[in-house]
């Protein structure tokens, strides 16, 4: 069992290693069998349409690669996020062990750079409902499943590398 | 040199010169420009709209800017198609706020005009304010000047003068064509919603890159990393393909980045999915020769101007919104016909580099601001965009360069400063 205030500590916990950019230890909060998905339509079958992103495990770790071990230029210089996490609901998955968390999140996230520079030193918001399965492993809570709904998800986008 | 008079000079904007070839940095920052663009380019010329797939049954639609004009495209009882301006003709509200759907008419909230999904007017509330006798057929919505399709892709023109489509689009036709022949009956399913992104940049540097082949080692080397991670590719080995094939800068403005084809497995995609699944390639072979089959295993990323590209796995529709903002909308395709596992593996692909959070499209979005920014230090005011002009070939009037070099993009412009310099 996960009570609501656990569940919200272990999503503070998730928030800071992105906001720290500590990604490799993000990365490892995952299940082996994870998917991470950030749909423009959740209401549509990932696997026959297009999502933002649609993660299996192998695809989060390249994501993971690329942010921090690439000479990647959309984040470079790197985006600075601070993550709000708020409205912590659990319920338990019947008969798998699993707690189904519901939260939204607030993310701005901004990229610093000199004067003038198109698309720095601007702070965006972004506000998402979001829906993780999470599953005991060895004692520890992990992420078998992570949906992240932005408001304007069927919106044009700037770009979203920075992991929302 | 400086040039005060936006709405004068598009000849001076675009330096023709044979080993030289430069436009100048206004044409991506000046707001009056843009302006004119929005008019010459986007009101007179064949703009794309949508593929049919995208409106099935009558009653569907879709709404759509062409240049900043509001437009619907709808599929009417009869079958057809039609675009209309998305204008009530009483007070001039528009009659359809959503993005896309399905309705057997159009209603203006203001005053309960009521239209019919060709646009014919239906009726209005309290009727009896008007003569009897009112020729309703006087009021319809005002259909765009022009709706034309070629193999289901949709243009729309809202001019009356100018080629017919059929002729905007010979030199580009057969590689059309080709790329449609992925399909053994040469058709597509549109898969929505698209993927959209936008960036503080002008339209145009967007036009300028899908068929660049100069970039990808450099702005690309982070997704070269990934696939080397991944054991499909080595840099080495992707760092040589980019420099096979060749660009072609075609007439009316379009051209194009080819990679070769093959019928080997080991060299193209296409091959290698007929290898893979013995269905398709017994369909493939069923329509196509052998030479077909080459051709139409060759890649390209192909542009049709002035702001549709084809890809491989996407339609990529580029939306000016400002002079230095732009969104641009990637239709990603079923092909029909073929093993469902071959258009999932297409899906995660075009995931995995495109759209706001892939792995290589957030790249290319990062250059542009980078050019946007630039862009404004006006020091020496030109851009260069002559490589390969010293070793292009005209065969056939393509205009055919390296794989790295600028031909197409000298096709863009070409016809870019005819249109604009037009009365």
């Amino acid at each position: 069992m996960l009570t609501a205030s656990e569940a919200e500590r272990f999503l503070i916990q998730e928030a800071r290693l992105l906001d720290e950019r500590r990604f490799d230890e993000w990365e490892a909060l995952f299940t082996d069998d994870a998917v991470y998905w950030v749909p423009m339509d959740p209401d549509r079958d990932p696997t026959d349409s297009v999502s933002i992103i649609y993660d299996d495990r192998k695809r989060l770790h390249e994501r993971v690669y690329r942010l921090t071990r690439t000479p990647v230029l959309d984040q470079n210089p790197p985006s600075r996020t601070v993550r709000i996490v708020a409205n912590v609901e659990v319920e338990p998955v019947d008969g798998t062990g699993e707690q189904r968390v519901r939260c939204n999140q607030l993310i701005a996230e901004m990229r610093p750079g000199g004067p003038g520079q198109a698309g720095l030193n601007s702070p965006r918001w972004l506000a998402a409902r979001c829906e993780y399965r999470l599953r005991p492993v060895d004692g520890q809570w992990r992420i078998a499943f992570k949906k992240v709904v932005l408001l304007d998800s069927d919106q044009a986008q700037y770009n979203l590398s920075f992991i929302p | 040199m400086a040039i005060t008079q936006a709405t004068h000079g598009y000849e001076e904007l675009v330096v023709d010169d044979p080993r030289e070839f430069r436009v100048h940095g206004s044409i991506y920052t000046d707001p009056r420009i843009f302006e004119e663009e929005m008019h010459r380019i986007f009101e007179r010329t064949w703009i794309y709209v949508g593929h049919e797939s995208e409106l099935p049954a009558p009653g569907d639609y879709k709404t759509v800017l062409v240049g900043r004009q509001p437009l619907i495209v709808s599929r009417h009882e009869d079958g057809r198609i039609y675009a209309l301006y998305n204008r009530c003709r009483h007070r001039g509200a528009v009659v359809c706020r959503e993005e896309r759907g399905h309705s057997n008419f159009f209603r203006c909230r203001y005053h309960n005009w009521v239209y019919a999904n060709n646009g014919a007017l239906i009726g209005m509330a309290q009727a009896s304010g008007y003569p009897e006798d009112l020729d309703r057929s006087r009021y319809s919505l005002v259909p765009a000047a022009r709706l034309e399709s070629y193999r289901g892709l949709l243009f729309v023109n809202l001019s009356y003068d100018g080629p017919s489509l059929a002729e905007h689009l010979e030199p580009v036709r057969k590689y059309v064509d080709y790329w449609l022949g992925r399909s053994p009956s040469e058709r597509i399913q549109v898969i929505l919603p698209p993927h959209r992104y936008e960036y503080p940049g002008n339209w145009k540097l967007q036009a300028e890159n899908g068929f660049d082949g100069y970039h990808g080692n450099y702005v690309h080397l982070s997704w070269q990393r990934v696939l080397q991670l991944s054991r499909e590719s080595t840099v080495e080995e992707v760092q040589q393909y980019r420099q096979e094939g060749c660009v072609r800068g075609l007439r009316n403005g379009h051209g194009l980045l080819e990679r070769p084809g093959s019928l080997n497995p080991a060299s193209s995609w296409t091959a290698r999915m007929m290898h893979r699944y013995p269905e398709y390639a017994e369909a493939m072979r069923k329509r196509f020769s052998d030479a077909e089959l080459v051709e139409i295993s060759a890649r390209r990323n192909i542009f049709v101007f002035p702001n549709l590209y084809l890809f491989d796995t996407h339609i990529r529709v580029i939306v000016p919104k400002a002079v230095d903002r732009t969104e641009v909308q990637l239709y990603v395709y079923a092909l029909e016909d073929v093993p469902e596992a071959i258009n999932r593996s297409r899906y995660r692909g075009h995931e995995r580099f495109y759209g706001p959070a892939g792995f290589g499209a957030p790249d290319d979005i990062e250059v542009f601001t980078e050019m946007q920014t630039g862009l404004q230090a006006t020091g020496d005011p030109w851009n260069l965009l002559n490589r390969g002009q010293h070793r292009e070939r005209v065969v056939d009037g393509e205009v055919i360069g390296h794989t790295t070099d600028e031909a197409p993009q000298r096709s863009f412009y070409r016809e870019w400063r005819r249109v604009m310099s037009q009365a």
